[in-house]
């Protein structure tokens, strides 16, 4: 087997493994990495809807209004974290 | 002998105290430990590199091993376009890794238990990846708030929902280490103070959690940083592919 040899073999070999890359297309992550990613998904939204909320309401002086109406779309928006990573994890499982 | 489980969070200064423009700069413990992290990281680097050898030795396949194993995630979870951003991940991976596990020496000061550190590293991500995601898809990256297939009636409610949801990421990113090395912390700190407490007879039984803590911490200490890494690369993935 001389060099020539080996590098077209090198050659083909690259190019199989690149198309079954593109393939892929990213968007693979790991199952454990998503399940520690829902803990404090829920969490997050909450807080940082609550929090523009508040700013909001200091701003336009329209107190409890504003601050309530955004907790629920905080709450709404972490529902959809969640659901978001559980149905990523799914599709990786049936993979 | 102080008993305060809280005491080990503690950030004080070494040294003179630097006020610049009326921003206390002065150089705390916690700047002392993220340097140690720094250097520990760079002796790796440059010792696992000196000398190229085909048969590896240890601290070069540690080194190579961190190598394929940041390529590699990379590679899985943002797909090949994302290598340009090997080296930005592998430096917060290395990091935080370095610093939870310098941390978990005795005595030592774990930086990543600091919501403001970890928050400011989650913020250039979140910021950094906002900026590639505009200079990828130009005003079209706004596209990521707006699912596909919403009747027009919700559409408004729909936005912001999202919008929240996008912000929520550095808060999650952050807060999750933080709170993580924070009560693992705490924990050991804890049953530390049982075992001095409870005294020879009853010393044995919170010894042995601690011996047990301490290995669950070092997963943990692994984990999160592995975590923090494959989350940044989701979020280079859409950033760069624009779909979810």
């Amino acid at each position: 087997m001389d060099f020539k040899e080996i590098s077209t073999r090198l050659k083909i070999a690259k190019k199989n493994i690149k198309v079954i890359e593109e393939k892929k297309g990213g968007s693979n992550a790991t199952s454990f990495g998503k399940a520690l990613k829902i803990s404090t998904e829920l969490v997050s939204a909450v807080v940082v809807g609550s929090t523009i909320g508040f700013l909001l309401d200091n701003w336009f002086d329209t107190k409890p209004l504003l601050i309530i109406s955004f907790f629920f779309i905080g709450v709404a928006a972490g529902i959809l974290n969640v659901f978001r990573s559980a149905k990523a994890m799914q599709k990786n499982l049936e993979k | 002998m102080t008993l305060n489980p809280m005491h080990q969070f503690e950030v004080y200064k070494i040294g003179p105290e630097i006020n610049i423009g009326g921003v206390n700069l002065s150089f705390t413990n916690a700047s002392l430990f993220m340097m140690i992290s720094a250097i520990l990281i760079l002796s790796l680097l440059f010792f696992g590199t000196k000398k190229k050898s085909l048969i590896p030795s240890k601290i070069q396949l540690i080194t190579e091993m961190s190598y394929t194993f940041i390529g590699k995630m990379i590679n899985d979870t943002a797909g090949s376009s994302a290598k340009a951003f090997f080296p930005f991940v592998f430096t917060l991976f290395m990091f935080v890794l370095f610093c939870n596990m310098v941390g978990m020496f005795p005595y030592s000061f774990t930086v990543t238990s600091q919501i403001i550190v970890t928050f400011m590293l989650a913020s250039v991500i979140f910021v950094a990846v906002t900026i590639i995601g505009f200079i990828k898809h130009g005003i079209k990256y706004l596209e990521i708030f707006v699912p596909k297939g919403v009747p027009l009636v919700l559409l408004p409610i729909i936005v912001i929902i999202e919008i929240i949801s996008y912000l929520s990421r550095p808060v999650s990113l952050s807060v999750r280490l933080f709170a993580n090395m924070l009560a693992g912390h705490t924990m050991l700190k804890v049953f530390g103070g049982f075992v001095i407490s409870l005294g020879i007879l009853g010393g044995w039984l919170p010894l042995g959690f601690s011996v047990a803590l301490t290995g669950l911490e070092i997963l943990v200490a692994f984990l999160q940083a592995y975590v923090f890494a494959i989350l940044t690369c989701i979020y280079l993935n859409d950033a760069l592919n624009l779909h979810h």
